[in-house]
């Protein structure tokens, strides 16, 4: 029963093979709030099933190993996708999946669900954001693939910046939670476990870098499109701004 | 494979032509304004600019949005555009009936914010766009798709581009970009003059040459996977090279001119500064290390032809032309997938399963997708440009939209045509109307002169500036200031010359970029301890040899870094102080003379054996360790005579001091080899010597052509200044830019200098006197030189001066500065310093100081930008008007010049730099990156002759985004020269069509001409289409210029 929840865990908390059911799950809702409210939700619900089986770390611990190294090749298999991908979309779910890999790894350590939780808000509200933007380009522009305008920044000042924010934000860029929460699950392992976490920073710098320079360079080449308005991006910047509050809290504050 | 001499010939050919459209690049040491399309200019102007767009990827005018506020400013003549609106459409047989399109081109070019009002697309016609009018289905291209395909294709990749290009387009790869990379940094390693600590080994050789050897063994390509030995041990020289890879690339026969042409304008900077150095046969680093457009092709393709091979190796990508055109017929639907993909033009709905498509390779699915994706493309271009035109049609108003709506889809082809072809020539068309707008200006403005009969009156002083638009505020405000009377000439004051400074090692050509320099002139120091180093000077020396050097960085941070800071803070805190206190360390530049008189063979001969001597004297310290106090000059002249084979050895010194045989033989070796005492060198140099200096024919001659091609033969004043000009700016590479371009680029000084000497030579009087120009015995000319950054003007010479002069100088002087400082109030505002300075010369003044020491300034001066017009013929025409520092002014008094010879001389010199300087700015604001050299915030210095931006790119020519635009708009604004000749029309006609050049100019368009006819009336005529029509009614009544005008009235 426990292997099977926790089977089940992973169709919701991604973690391959399981992750490419929540990713066709998301990728199957309309662009826009909805895939925004699932990356929200649904890693909750993995959580939630996860803690139906308080236990099972402690029941599987002969097979810590192999599961901390497979979150481990999970977070990684989605760093590497990332770097290929160009529609902003998919990038935020690849980089969203890798980044939930983590909680996995976290989780075979015995973290209690609560930190799971923060752990995996870390990268849903980012992710939730730049979804909730990339739908807001493919009602603009048809799709959300940013490399094939190029300098989206010209016109869309404002949604570039809120993409920029939540791509920082999901890279686990210091000062956001999910580097706070990147830094807690460090210590907490063994130090040769660490030696997993530097591949997957320069990979999510990488693919980040990538997505920037489409975003950010260039002169833009597609139709007039407009903005999103000033109150969407005020709530995203106070959206952003309180689970940066949130992470600084978590981590014991500034101090 | 061996080539024929005919095949190397045909190559050699092949890049001969392609090369022509090609600018030459002159090092930005003696920075040439130059038109981009001077390679075109046997071609009507429109013509030219739509090549050079073809060739250059390139914008040929600005964006319609910026021409809508140049008309929202007053700046676009409505009438004339209307007119070419009513032209274009009368030369159409395609005008759909019931359509009023005179009103729907107005609409467009005035109302229409975007560069193309209806965009066109691979999909639309007629049919499409009249089923998205009524709000159908478009029809999906289904049946013939494939052949429908294949025709798209084949307009997108011709066998003229180079595969490269066609295979990144398809595949999504950057052959094309690592490719210019790799060419960079050879180009880079072979053309450096002295900016790399390390120099590239073999240069002498050549281009092709020295990098082959280097190619062979360079680690960099054999870590990127390049197999460069197999396809260089293929072929030796550069043409076969070029020819082996055409062929290898299986690019036709026929398609091998285009091809080449492609390639070599892919990167026009570094093929322009080739094309440059084989024209520069006095260039010194040419010579030294030869360089031709073959070498720099077959680098290019050798390279590209291995990129293209580790592509196919590791990608599976295409690796010639037939691969790739075998892609586009038996793939059509997969190689439009691509095209669309990977060329960013597929559709942002479909590109991830467009793309998902592509990785799957699954032929049926490509098929289906393909058509699926067609069919999308047709119905979203076919709706986009119904919109379009619905949008137009409800801007013109009226039943333009019910009109639009009943058109059948063969009149909607017709109405598409006329709107694509009006779009292509709209730019043009603003243009002339922007053209029209100004000569209407210039012709309000100008005033008849007040009397025809030629004044007596003498006044304080006479001074003959640059023609440079930079001076017309000078003169402006120095006529205004009191009893100055200006003359515009062009800044090299009619003297070509080659000049050799003092102290420099290579002779510099002052005179416009089309003329060579027949004679040469020097400047001798009167009096200098040559041994003699100021310390500072010295010590800078070292700390440039520790910086220069590899290793000594490494230590020399430690040890002296610390020193470099206090250049860094002064001269970022306090530019002017710190430049004061650095000007006190060095030495001052000696008092100088110029040898400006002809040599004769005795004098030659003196000079070199003069030289010769003092080398062996040197050489016999240097090598026997002999002092001079041992060696008489008897001695001397007999190891000259020795060495050079005039007279047996021993020599007196040898038996002297018993010398061995060999030890004699080894000196006097070395004699003629380090020392150039050899009978060859000594002729030689006998040749270089009778370049120097003038005869006094030719003396008499230029100064009398300098006087005459200005309209002053008489009147002379006290003082005539010869006013050259220069700019000052720190961290500037484009301070030449802003240095006179009628000397090439440098500082006239030199030239006005030469001039005076000459004018002031009682030999030169008397025989102009003779020709009946008089020049009274009190008046002197007087060289000095007009900073156009600090607006100074600083006299030389002064010491030649003679005493009864000095008397005046005080005056002339204080005018001088007056005039400099109200120059300064009229310009600094302009710079965005704020409009008080207006009001303030002194503070004024004082920033412009400031402005020139400064290194962070990107803008020290406007220089050249928002010229406009050449005015040729008298300064009563223009006196007074405030031409707001937009005019080249060049003087010119019909009267004296019966023959037009004068002014044949100012149409091939002075309005030619004029239409150089006008286009160079031209273009670089109308394409800021391909024509101009975009942003100077990311420039670094390549090989010190030229810019990049970042650490590696193509050599930005033409002139930075700081020069021509202000906060992102056009601060220059973009028309052709407006010439406006004063003379009879008929003798204008005449001269210009003695000159074919000129006419080519004049009748291609690349010069707006006005004639001002005094014998007519003074009307202005206009050629215009062809011929010459009559401005309206031109001469204002008769009005005195004024004078002595107060500051504000002025400014």
């Amino acid at each position: 029963m426990g292997i099977a929840l926790v089977v089940l865990a992973t169709l919701f908390v991604p973690l391959f093979p399981g992750s490419w059911v929540f990713n066709r799950l998301v990728a199957g809702l309309p662009a826009g709030l909805a895939q925004g409210l699932a990356v929200l939700v649904l890693p909750q619900l993995g959580l939630e099933v996860l803690h139906l089986t308080p236990q099972a770390p402690l029941e599987l611990a002969a097979w810590r190993p192999w599961g901390m190294g497979w979150a481990a090749v999970s977070a990684l298999l989605y760093a590497v996708r990332a770097l290929s991908a160009r529609d902003v979309g998919i990038w935020s779910r690849l980089m969203l999946s890798s980044g939930l890999g983590l909680v996995w790894f976290v989780w075979w350590t015995g973290a209690p669900t609560e930190v799971l939780r923060i752990f995996a808000l870390s990268w849903s509200v980012p992710a939730a954001v730049a979804l909730f933007l990339a739908g807001a380009l493919v009602d603009r522009m048809g799709g959300a693939c940013v490399g094939l305008q190029g300098g989206l920044v010209e016109v869309m000042p404002r949604a570039t910046t809120g993409l920029v924010l939540a791509g920082l934000a999901l890279t686990a860029t210091p000062m956001f939670p999910a580097f706070f929460s990147l830094w807690r699950g460090l210590v907490a392992v063994a130090p040769a476990w660490a030696m997993m976490w530097l591949p997957l920073i320069f990979l999510w710098g990488w693919a980040a870098g990538r997505l920037f320079q489409d975003l950010l360079f260039g002169d833009y080449r597609g139709e007039s499109v407009t903005d999103v308005g000033v109150a969407t991006i005020a709530a995203i910047g106070l959206l952003l701004a309180g689970s940066l509050a949130l992470g600084l809290g978590a981590s014991g504050g500034l101090s | 494979m061996t080539l024929t001499l005919g095949d190397r010939l045909k190559v050699h050919a092949m890049v001969y032509v392609a090369s022509e459209p090609i600018p030459r690049f002159w090092p930005m040491r003696t920075f040439i304004h130059h038109n981009p399309l001077y390679g075109l200019e046997d071609k009507p102007f429109a013509e030219a600019v739509a090549e050079g767009s073809r060739l250059f990827h390139a914008r040929g005018y600005l964006e319609r949005a910026q021409y809508q506020r140049y008309r929202r400013e007053g700046k676009i003549d409505d009438e004339h555009l209307r007119r070419r609106i009513a032209m274009f459409l009368a030369s159409r047989t395609d005008v759909p009936a019931g359509v009023d399109l005179e009103a729907w081109l107005w609409h467009m070019a005035t109302a229409c914010e975007k560069s193309r009002a209806v965009e066109g697309g691979d999909w639309v016609d007629g049919a499409g766009v009249a089923a998205a009018l009524k709000g159908e289905a478009v029809a999906r291209p289904d049946e013939d798709l494939d052949p429908a395909l294949r025709a798209i294709l084949a307009r997108h990749y011709s066998s003229e581009s180079p595969v490269y290009r066609h295979v990144d387009a398809l595949f999504g790869t950057t052959i094309g970009a690592t490719l210019d990379d790799l060419v960079t940094k050879s180009c880079l390693d072979f053309f450096d003059e002295g900016q790399s600590a390390w120099q590239a080994p073999g240069r002498e050789a050549g281009f092709f040459p020295a990098w082959k050897d280097l190619a062979r063994r360079n680690v960099r390509f054999l870590l990127r996977g390049l197999h460069l030995r197999q396809v260089l041990a293929e072929e030796e020289t550069a043409e076969g090279m070029i020819a082996y890879v055409l062929r290898r690339l299986g690019v036709p026969e026929e398609a091998w001119q285009g091809y080449i042409t492609h390639e070599l304008t892919r990167m026009h900077g570094w093929a322009g500064f080739i094309r440059y150095r084989m024209s520069a046969k006095h260039y010194y680093w040419a010579q030294r290390y030869p360089a031709g457009l073959v070498d720099f092709l077959a680098v290019r393709m050798v390279l590209g032809f291995a990129l293209l091979q580790e592509g196919s190796r590791h990608h599976g990508t295409p690796a010639s032309a037939s691969e790739v055109a075998s892609l586009l017929d038996r793939e059509p639907r997969q190689a439009y997938l691509r095209h669309e993909l990977y060329g960013g033009t597929v559709l942002p709905a479909w590109a991830h399963k467009v793309d998902d498509t592509l990785a799957r390779t699954r032929p049926a699915q490509v098929a289906r997708m393909a058509a699926d994706y067609a069919a999308a493309r047709a119905q979203w271009e076919n709706r986009r440009t119904a919109a379009s035109l619905r949008a137009l049609a409800q801007g013109v108003g009226r039943s333009a939209e019910a009109a639009l709506e009943s058109l059948e889809p063969a009149r909607l082809d017709d109405l598409l045509a006329v709107v694509r072809d009006w779009e292509d020539a709209e730019g043009f068309m603003w243009l002339q109307a922007m053209e029209s707008h100004y000569m209407n200006e210039l012709v309000a403005k100008i005033h008849r002169p007040a009397t025809e009969a030629r004044s007596d009156r003498r006044p304080f002083a006479q001074a003959l500036f640059c023609i440079d638009v930079r001076s017309e505020l000078m003169r402006r405000h120095l006529e205004a200031l009191g009893d100055y009377q200006t003359f515009g000439i062009a800044g090299f004051f009619g003297i070509p010359l080659g000049y050799l400074e003092f102290g420099k090692g290579s002779e510099a050509h002052l005179c416009p970029a089309v003329q060579t320099p027949k004679n040469l002139v020097l400047e001798i120091p009167a009096g200098l301890d040559l041994e003699e180093e100021p310390l500072y000077d010295a010590l800078q020396h070292v700390l440039h040899e520790l910086k220069a050097s590899v290793l000594s960085p490494f230590v020399a941070v430690e040890a002296v870094g610390l020193l470099f800071s206090l250049g860094l803070v002064g001269r970022t805190l306090a530019p002017l102080g710190y430049h004061r206190w650095r000007r006190r360390l060095h030495a001052d530049k000696p008092v100088t003379r110029l040898l400006l008189d002809k040599l004769n063979p005795e004098q030659a001969d003196s000079i070199i054996r003069a030289v010769q001597r003092a080398m062996i004297v040197r050489a016999l310290a240097r090598e026997l360790r002999i002092p001079r106090d041992k060696v008489t000059d008897d001695d001397v002249r007999n190891l000259r005579e020795v060495a050079l084979g005039h007279e047996k050895g021993p020599s007196m010194l040898a038996r002297r001091l018993g010398m061995t045989d060999a030890a004699e033989r080894d000196f006097l070796e070395k004699l003629r080899g380090v020392y150039r005492i050899d009978r060859a060198v000594t002729s030689l140099q006998m040749g270089r010597l009778g370049r120097i200096g003038f005869s006094i024919e030719e003396q008499v001659r230029y100064v009398t052509q300098a006087l005459l091609s200005i309209g002053l033969d008489r009147n002379f004043s006290r003082f005539v200044l010869l006013v050259a000009h220069m700019s000052q700016s720190e961290n500037n590479p484009y301070e030449s830019a802003l240095d006179c371009g009628a000397c090439g680029g440098g500082k006239g000084l030199p030239n006005a200098r030469a001039l005076a000497t000459m004018a002031n030579k009682s030999e030169v009087r008397r025989r102009l006197r003779e020709r009946g120009i008089v020049i009274p015995e009190d008046t002197w000319f007087l060289p000095a030189i007009h900073n156009t950054t600090t607006d100074v003007i600083e006299l030389h010479d002064l010491d030649l001066v003679p005493a009864r002069h000095l008397l005046y100088l005080e005056r002339l002087r204080s005018g001088l500065n007056a005039a400099s400082r109200r120059s300064a109030a009229e310009r600094m505002p302009q710079l965005g310093t704020g409009s008080r300075l207006a009001a303030d010369p002194l503070a004024a003044a004082a920033l412009a100081q400031r402005q020139a020491h400064d290194w962070s300034q990107v803008r020290p001066e406007w220089g050249l930008s928002r010229n406009v017009y050449a005015i040729v013929g008298r300064r009563s025409l223009t006196e007074g008007v405030n031409l707001e520092g937009r005019s080249f002014l060049q003087s010119y008094d019909y009267r004296l010049d019966p023959r037009g010879r004068l002014l044949e001389n100012i149409l091939t010199g002075p309005l030619v730099v004029g239409e150089w300087i006008n286009l160079e700015h031209y273009f670089s604001v109308v394409d800021t990156e391909s024509y101009g050299s975009g942003s100077k915030v990311y420039h670094n210095v390549a090989g010190r002759f030229a810019v990049m931006t970042g650490n590696q790119s193509d050599l930005r020519t033409g002139l930075p985004t700081q020069t021509v635009l202000k906060d992102g708009r056009p601060y220059h604004e973009p028309v052709r020269l407006i010439a406006l000749v004063e003379a009879p029309l008929e003798f204008a006609q005449r001269t210009v069509g003695r000159i074919a050049k000129v006419q080519a100019l004049v009748a291609g368009g690349w010069v707006r001409l006005l004639v001002l006819d005094p014998e007519d009336d003074y009307r202005v005529h206009v050629l215009e289409d062809g011929a010459f029509t009559v401005r309206p009614r031109s001469a204002r009544s008769v009005q005195a210029p004024p004078s002595n005008q107060p500051l504000e009235a002025s400014s």
